[in-house]
């Protein structure tokens, strides 16, 4: 018996010492030609008319759009050269670059362009979220490379939903399937972009090749691997071993790619090059304006004072978001409006509550107006950890004017409806970010199953918002769209309808090894053709 | 015996049936809406014609009864839907990750045994001495130590700091050391401790007695009477690990990004994947009560004083 024991235990022994043999070192990332990056689930099959399983940065490596939205907001060329606009706004024609063919050497021209607009088209229903594509009225080839695009109205944004990565992106006509309907599938991902797809392993990663025949500055790595890992904590250990080479998107837990506390230690460790960017979307609470008791101005306007968003910024958002003061950043498009900020002021925010009535009571922590407690709901996604842990911070802020918050923490689907019905004192919700800001965020504020419109509906001048967004759509004239935003704008921060926290950035986390990463225009368009490796 | 194999089989078709009633109505019956999580997970506002567009194409505008009669009629012909997220048969998707996770299964299984056998038997032998500690304490450790949390430190402590093993993956063999640790600690402890208990139990039965004043060397009355009745509790108890194997495989699997049904799951179930969910539960019922029946033919097998029932030891 004792024999078999010592037996045992020297295997066991041996397989201990077999331990560092089998070690990691094959698993390091570092290889000159290939760039290893890593995303929460598989890049899907990318079919660029389509969404979700397909992953909108992926979609953005293998298809190119006809323009560009570029980082200070504007729209520049890219699959067109250059492009006209008839007077009346209806009529957009687009000079399109020439040998540009997509990375199976089929050409790209003006026949292409017009057999993928015809193909979202087909499919219009699957876009309805889209007004630029319900707009559409006609699509025609000039000549080989031109084409020309006729809208039923003038829509201003059209250039900028065209910059949008899904759905009017090129797909190669020989990879259409062969009843030409791509709303169900296609043969293969092929595109103009300066990444091919060329192996997907399901739970596993997905690996791109540098599109060899790519018309602009082509990608300096060969090869970009992108591992599937679900877990933001199993990203940063994969960081930590080398099993990848970048992080790279939002921060945060759930959807980001790590938490924010976990992309601070980075950034306070010596040898490793972070940064954040500039600011691309607004997080903010919408405030019900139709609901007891935050129909009353007074009342919101209190909220605005008297939540610290300094201590919130600095504390939960670790300073990776810097703290919003406006709904939408000052550098997005028609947004530099030097509107006043809502400073955190205690005082002020109690006068104006006294002043509109609220009183403050004896033996009674809140304040009350004809009978009635100023209470509110204020709803999150209660697995969240940061919507919780903000929500708790404001609950805190507001206790000290009087004003009870309760917490409403519900799982993601219940929070969604209770956005779309109204159901809500205060709600989190986020603006859509570049490119959709400010035009089409806006635009969704008419419709009623938005957050925006139930928060807004208490206004008195609801109606004439609306008109003034249905008409900066529509207008042809720069300067009376300045005007219109520049009212509308305006008009949503005095009324206190939102209360703006945070502006979400992208992060990025590599070693110094890694040159040129940089930040994309947007959230999704990820700048990997410029990275190269030392 | 065959006549009780076939009715345990048969037994497995109500069981299935009821289990998928259960389990389609407990998703539908929830707050969540898929046809939200779809336009959530596409970026897509969810304004109500999206929201009628998803549903319609998820076939979700259709009352629950016609419903899970579509998708009962199907599932007979093992087509179990399309997953809402990646739009691929579902049985597909799920078989093709299943072998992962039974590869994963099957080494923690063996490494629970491996482990477990000498270790029960070490700490009978020398009770209450140093051995006898030793497995003590690591029993109570295995026992009290959340696996995700397990996981996490074996991470730190073979990846991040000595480098040896690889943090997340599939591959080698040296990929599926931590992951099947973490899977098989809990198990392997409560194994360990059973197995010392029945040891210890069985050497004071009077059998054993009898066979050492037959004058049996120690090694034989250890070796062949002590410990082959000792592993009968062992096996019901095999039985259940295979369950906590599979349960297990949902943690570690997330942890380690081991390509498997278990991590598979879990996105199906944030994503409100009904389809996924659904067909994912049937197959875990399924290999649930197939372990069940190999467990007690295993029983009757190695004793012949239990009998099985309706029929005598063939």
């Amino acid at each position: 018996m004792r024999t078999l024991f010592r037996l045992a235990f020297a295997t066991l022994l041996a397989c201990a010492m077999l331990l560092p043999v089998l070690s990691v070192q094959s698993a390091h990332a570092a290889d000159k030609d290939t760039l290893t990056y890593s995303w929460a689930s598989n890049v899907g099959p990318l079919n660029p008319h389509l969404y979700s399983p397909s992953q909108m940065f992926a979609q953005a490596l293998v298809y190119e759009p006809l323009v560009r939205y570029g980082k200070d907001g504007t729209v520049q060329p890219w699959l067109a050269e250059s492009w006209e606009i008839s007077p009346d706004g209806k009529v957009y024609t687009f000079a399109l670059r020439k040998n540009v063919t997509f990375s199976d050497g089929t050409p790209f021209d003006a026949d292409a362009v017009k057999k993928n607009f015809d193909a979202v088209l087909r499919n219009a229903e699957s876009h309805d979220w889209l007004e630029f594509i319900a707009q559409i009225d006609k699509t025609e080839v000039v000549d080989a490379h031109t084409f020309r695009l006729t809208l039923k109205n003038s829509y201003y944004p059209a250039l900028q939903e065209l910059c949008l990565i899904r759905p009017m992106r090129f797909l190669s006509p020989s990879a259409f399937p062969d009843d030409g309907d791509t709303g169900k599938s296609i043969k293969a991902p092929v595109g103009t972009g300066p990444w091919k797809l060329v192996e997907i392993r399901r739970g596993e990663h997905d690996i791109f090749e540098a599109n060899e025949n790519y018309w602009g500055e082509k990608p300096k790595f060969k090869r970009l691997v992108v591992k599937v890992i679900p877990d933001s904590d199993g990203r940063a250990v994969a960081f930590d071993t080398g099993v990848i080479d970048l992080i790279y998107g939002a921060g945060g837990h759930g959807a980001g790619q790590i938490g924010l506390d976990t992309f601070r230690r980075y950034a306070e460790m010596p040898g490793l090059k972070t940064d954040v960017s500039k600011p691309l979307a607004t997080r903010n609470f919408a405030l019900n304006s139709k609901r007891f008791p935050t129909d009353d101005l007074a009342v919101r306007t209190a909220i605005l004072h008297g939540v610290n968003k300094a201590a919130i910024v600095k504390h939960i958002f670790l300073g990776v978001e810097p703290q919003a003061d406006t709904l939408f950043s000052p550098n997005m498009p028609y947004c530099d409006l030097g509107l006043a900020p809502f400073t955190h002021d205690l005082e002020k925010a109690k006068a104006g509550l006294e002043a509109a009535g609220w009183k403050t009571v004896a033996g009674s922590e809140y304040r009350m107006k004809d009978g009635k407690e100023l209470a509110l709901d204020l709803c999150f996604v209660g697995n969240d950890s940061l919507q919780k842990t903000v929500a708790e911070a404001v609950q805190g802020d507001l206790k000290r004017l009087g004003m009870k918050v309760r917490l409403v923490g519900e799982e993601a689907d219940s929070f969604y409806t209770r956005q779309r019905t109204g159901e809500f004192g205060m709600i989190f919700g986020d603006t859509w970010g570049a490119p959709y800001d400010p035009h089409s965020f806006c635009s969704g504020m008419r419709v009623p199953s938005h957050a925006d419109y139930q928060a807004q509906l208490g206004l008195p001048m609801k109606e004439e918002i609306d008109r003034a967004i249905g008409e900066v759509l529509v207008s042809v004239d720069e300067d009376k769209r300045s005007e219109l935003y520049r009212y509308i704008i305006t008009t949503l921060h005095e009324q206190a309808v939102y209360l703006p926290l945070s502006y979400m950035t992208n992060i990025y986390v590599h070693r110094p090894d890694l040159t040129g990463v940089d930040f994309g225009p947007t959230k999704y368009e990820m700048p990997f053709d410029s990275i190269g490796r030392q | 015996m065959l006549k009780y194999i076939v009715k345990r089989l048969l037994l497995l078709i109500p069981i299935l049936l009821a289990v998928s009633v259960v389990v389609f109505l407990i998703l539908r019956l929830g707050e969540g809406d898929p046809a939200m999580s779809y336009l959530r997970l596409s970026n897509i506002p969810p304004t109500d014609e999206a929201l009628a567009v998803a549903r319609t194409a998820l076939g979700l505008d259709q009352p629950l009864p016609v419903q899970y009669a579509a998708w009962l009629g199907k599932a007979l012909t093992l087509d179990f839907g399309r997953s809402y997220v990646t739009g691929n048969p579902v049985l597909g998707e799920i078989l093709y990750y299943l072998p992962n996770t039974l590869k994963l299964a099957g080494f923690s299984l063996l490494l629970t045994l491996a482990i477990s056998l000498p270790l029960g038997i070490w700490s009978a032998l020398y009770k209450d001495r140093l051995p006898d500690h030793v497995t003590r304490v690591l029993a109570f450790t295995g026992v009290s130590m959340p696996s995700f949390w397990l996981g996490f430190l074996l991470v730190w402590l073979f990846s991040i700091h000595l480098k040896w093993l690889p943090p997340m993956g599939m591959g080698t063999m040296s990929h599926m050391l931590m992951p099947a640790v973490t899977m098989s600690l809990m198990s392997l402890a409560i194994n360990t401790r059973l197995i010392r208990g029945n040891m210890l139990d069985n050497m004071h039965a009077r059998y054993v007695l009898y066979a050492r004043a037959r004058g049996l060397p120690e090694r034989v009355v250890v070796g062949r009477h002590v410990l082959v009745n000792s592993l009968i509790p062992v096996i019901t108890a095999v039985g259940m690990h295979v369950g906590e194997l599979f349960g297990g495989a949902v943690v570690a699997e997330s942890i380690f990004s081991w390509p498997g049904v278990g991590r598979y799951a879990v996105s199906a179930i944030y994503n409100r994947d009904f389809p996924v969910m659904q067909c994912f539960i049937l197959i875990m019922t399924t290999i649930f009560v197939l372990m069940n029946l190999c467990v007690d033919i295993l029983y009757a097998w190695l004793d012949p004083r239990i009998r099985l029932e309706g029929g005598t030891r063939q």
